[in-house]
């Protein structure tokens, strides 16, 4: 039992700092068309780390929290990238059937839902949880990483105390201010990488 | 008489239904049962006022973990909330040792599988009218196996009041108990550093060698994202640990942590030492908010109270004899003669200072008194100095004439005019320095984290204070007009004074004593002695109207006497003598103070007081029998069942001096009282007072009671 917790790390990939340039990466959405963060170059681009199964993921989608989120900023020019990282055979990995179903049940409000089931683009960001995270400015410069707000709970009756972190973070970018809390802790499930 | 009979044998079978009750919740998940939670405590019943301990036991389906205090980069903290009667309180939860899981996609978590007992102590309040008390705690958890469940209980834990209780579930407190975390130990040695925006941590510790897999298990600040430390170097005693920062943390200097030791990762016999902030407080003091004007200040009034203190006092007395002497000259001459004696005042302080510069720089461990009284070869000298300054008052022996070639050791305090107050001066400082007076402890205490120009200007400040009353009375020298004229009197006043010397010198030889043993003392003796006999020839034979031939016969011999014997008594006889430890008889409820016993009765849930003393300072020689051992305080220790432990610091234990230094001091004396585990021990002031001392213990009077 003890043996079998010991597993070596095969990857080793921590977050690119904030400040450095956005790792690229090309994805398919549920409807089948492609996504690079490099073609909305120009705009703000959120990516978010998903898992419809994640007790954590459920806290902000169950109460519309994050979908109240993807519809002010997105309806202000910023790109939403949903990204599912779960490798197939594990908790969360959506076909693009099953993605579709998510969106419309859910009723999200998101740009895009991209799915990675070979962990490509979260293994670029270091994402580790979901919810992940992060803030592209229109150079393509990482300006916010981590969590989505400042309660580290599943506990749905603890977000109107949080201090959302991504929506400070595009207020202030899109009123021209720098970011003042650029990096946090992320919080959440793990992504279940292949 | 029937019915009460029934009533108590109902009682007794209801009461023993509640023992047996099952006190667990379950979590399940799609039929399948994750987690059983119960709480179990390690006593069968609550005696008021003694703390014990309960445990949240968490039972985990195969495969599945709930997660450590940082819980990694996946994963939260279980959580208790306590539901206690009035005036009860629960500790903090004593985390065991965790298992660090590596999944793809290098996750990195902290947990538990199987089984984890969270323990807390809880702390009963010294009364309540029940006879059976019910302990509601509110647990909330995140589960993970692949995917992640919050599950959480309220549980109840109903124990019954006695006034005596046996251990309860012992081998499962043991086995959990074994895998909480040690402080880290003495001789281990950990330090941090910053490496760019990271951190480095370096370990050094002959322990290293029997464990093949060591670990760091960060607990970073709030919001801190940390990466994963790595092993930068091992090599022999010593592991560096790089422990990358992700947020952008500038001050961040240090982190809590623990650091593992195993065969092999994540194994049964795992065990782990615990950075805290207190550890990482002594390594990484910095400056206190006050600024360095308040310390020079303090500095300086410091060096002013010197002057009052016991040590000195009987070089006071002399120096008021030389200023009576001094009222019969002429003011020019009072005024050079207290400028003289003000510079030997700075001499030695600036001596002093460049000396612990230079010994800092050296990178060795001193404080200020340790570099003086703990030091049995520096008493000795001192006795030496005192006898033969007393030999003189009595005048055994003269200083016949001021531009006398001899104007060696017996000369220096003895010399007329600007010389003679010069050394009088250095003499007064030299026996003032152990006395750590109020405020000057905060003010060197600050002094020896700072930079050689700080600690330089600390010790100008000191010896600005205690020269300051000096100058004062010879740049007025009117103040002088009160003193008494000169006249016969003052041939038994100096021969009074040698009396006071004397005194001083008994003092001396106790602290020897206490350092030495009883032998230690007796071959001081014998050696001051001889030394006593060096002064008589140097007064009887030594003298102008001897010849030449018998004068120098006489040096001769006496220089032979005393290196002589110096080489037989202190040599060989003395240096043979053991240093001794536990010095200080520990009389009536005090008991030996080592870190491991501070730890366990704080462990216990007992307040502690610990006096931090030594056979040479007389402050706490004052405190002691003054404040320590009166009947009003001696009750409040009894009544509020503090365990005091005494820390003696006569021959300069290095444990003992780490923790002054911790504490910010140079020296003894040093009283800290410790109301609990997770509460900040309380720091009292060099010279106690009853009130202070009764105050503090009331705090702790409604949180642990009398038995």
């Amino acid at each position: 039992m003890i043996a079998s917790l010991i597993t070596t790390a095969l990857y080793a990939f921590d977050p690119p700092p904030v400040g450095t340039a956005a790792p690229d990466f090309s994805l398919t959405d549920a409807k089948g068309e492609t996504h690079s963060p490099s073609q909305y170059k120009g705009k703000y681009v959120v990516l978010e780390w998903f898992n419809p199964e994640c007790p954590f993921v459920k806290k902000h989608y169950g109460t519309g929290n994050m979908q109240k989120l993807q519809e002010e900023y997105t309806s202000k020019g910023v790109v939403w990238l949903t990204i599912d990282s779960n490798a197939p055979g594990s908790e969360g990995n959506l076909s693009a059937d099953a993605a579709g179903k998510v969106m419309t049940g859910w009723k999200t409000r998101q740009t895009a839902l991209l799915l990675d089931p070979e962990g490509k683009a979260g293994r670029a960001y270091g994402a580790k949880n979901t919810p992940n995270m992060v803030v592209i400015n229109p150079e393509g410069k990482i300006v916010y990483e981590g969590a989505i707000d400042s309660k580290a709970t599943p506990n749905p009756a603890d977000i109107p105390n949080s201090t959302n972190y991504v929506k400070v973070a595009l207020d202030e970018s899109l009123a021209g201010k720098p970011v003042t809390t650029s990096t946090t802790k992320p919080y959440g499930c793990s992504v279940k990488y292949k | 008489m029937k019915s009460a009979f029934r009533l108590g044998a109902y009682a007794i079978v209801y009461l023993s239904i509640l023992a047996l009750a099952p006190h667990g919740k379950s979590q399940s998940y799609q039929g399948k049962e994750l987690v059983k939670a119960e709480l179990l405590a390690d006593t069968d019943a609550v005696v008021l006022g003694k703390p014990f301990t309960i445990g949240l036991l968490l039972r985990m389906a195969p495969g599945w973990h709930t997660y450590w205090k940082f819980s990694g980069d996946a994963g939260l903290p279980t959580e208790i909330h306590w539901t206690l009667p009035a005036g009860w309180k629960a500790g903090e939860i004593q985390w065991p040792i965790p298992l660090k899981t590596n999944d793809p996609g290098d996750i990195q978590t902290y947990g538990y599988q199987d089984e984890v007992l969270l323990m807390q102590q809880i702390t009963p309040s010294a009364k309540i009218d029940n006879s059976s008390v019910k302990l509601s705690a509110d647990a909330s958890w995140l589960v993970c196996e692949r995917i992640c469940i919050p599950g959480s209980a309220k549980l109840d834990l109903d124990l019954p009041i006695a006034s005596a209780s046996s251990r309860a579930n012992q081998g499962l407190f043991a086995r959990w108990r074994r895998l909480l975390p040690q402080n880290l130990p003495e001789t281990a040695n950990a330090n941090w550093s910053r490496a760019g925006s990271d951190l480095r941590l370096s370990l050094t510790t002959t322990a290293l060698a029997n464990y093949p897999t060591v670990g760091f298990f960060p607990l970073p600040p709030n919001n801190t994202a940390v990466g994963h430390p790595t092993i930068e170097s091992r090599s022999g005693n010593e592991i560096t640990f790089h422990i990358p920062i992700q947020s952008a943390n500038k001050s961040l200097l240090s982190m809590e942590g623990l650091l593992v030791f195993g065969q092999q990762a994540n194994g049964e016999d795992r065990a782990a030492w615990q950075i805290t902030n207190a550890a990482i407080a002594s390594s990484t003091r910095s400056a206190p908010a006050r600024g360095i004007f308040t310390f020079l200040f303090f500095g300086f009034l410091g060096g002013v109270i010197l002057n009052l203190m016991p040590c000195v006092l009987p070089v006071i007395s002399l120096k008021i004899f030389g200023f009576v002497q001094h009222a019969g000259q002429s003011r020019q001459k009072i005024l050079r003669s207290g400028i003289a004696f003000a510079g030997g005042i700075f001499t030695w302080f600036i001596a002093l200072a460049a000396l612990l510069i230079a010994l800092k720089a050296a990178g060795r461990e001193i404080t200020w008194g340790g570099l003086q009284f703990t030091n049995a070869y520096f008493v000795l000298f001192l006795s030496v100095i005192v006898l033969v300054f007393a030999l003189n008052l009595f005048g055994v022996f003269e200083i016949s004439l001021p531009q006398s070639a001899t104007r060696g050791l017996l000369g220096w305090t003895g010399a007329q005019g600007e010389a003679g107050s010069f050394f009088q001066g250095v003499f007064a400082t030299v026996l003032a320095t152990p006395c750590t007076a109020p405020f000057l402890g905060t003010a060197l205490g600050f002094a020896f984290t700072q930079s050689p120009a700080i600690i330089l200007s600390m010790f100008v400040a000191i010896a600005a204070g205690m020269s300051a009353p000096y100058l004062l009375l010879c740049a007025q020298p009117a103040w002088l007009r009160f003193l008494p004229k000169p006249g016969p009197w003052m041939l038994h006043v100096k021969q009074f004074m040698g009396f006071l010397l004397l005194a001083t010198l008994l003092f001396l030889l106790y602290v020897l004593g206490a350092q030495r043993g009883l032998d230690g003392a007796i071959w001081a003796s014998c050696f001051l002695l001889f030394v006593s006999i060096a002064c008589w020839m140097k007064g009887a034979f030594v003298v102008p109207s001897a010849s030449v031939a018998t004068r120098q016969i006489s040096v001769l011999l006496l220089l032979l006497l005393i290196i002589g014997s110096g080489i037989y008594f202190i040599g060989g006889k003395f240096r043979s003598t053991k240093i001794s430890t536990g010095s200080t008889q520990l009389a009536g409820d005090w008991q030996a103070f080592t870190p491991e016993r501070l730890q366990a009765e704080l462990e216990q849930g007992h307040s502690v007081f610990v006096d931090f003393t030594a056979a040479w300072c007389l402050t706490c020689k004052f405190n002691e029998a003054n404040v320590l051992e009166s009947a009003s305080v001696r009750e409040a220790f009894q009544r509020h069942a503090v365990v005091k432990l005494k820390a003696d610091w006569t021959t300069g234990d290095p444990i003992i001096t780490k923790l002054l230094q911790q504490f910010g001091r140079p020296g003894v004396p040093l009283y800290v009282l410790y109301r609990g585990k997770s509460e900040e021990p309380i720091v009292f002031p060099e010279l106690l007072t009853r009130s202070i001392i009764l105050d503090k213990l009331e705090t702790i009077s409604h949180t642990v009671a009398s038995q």
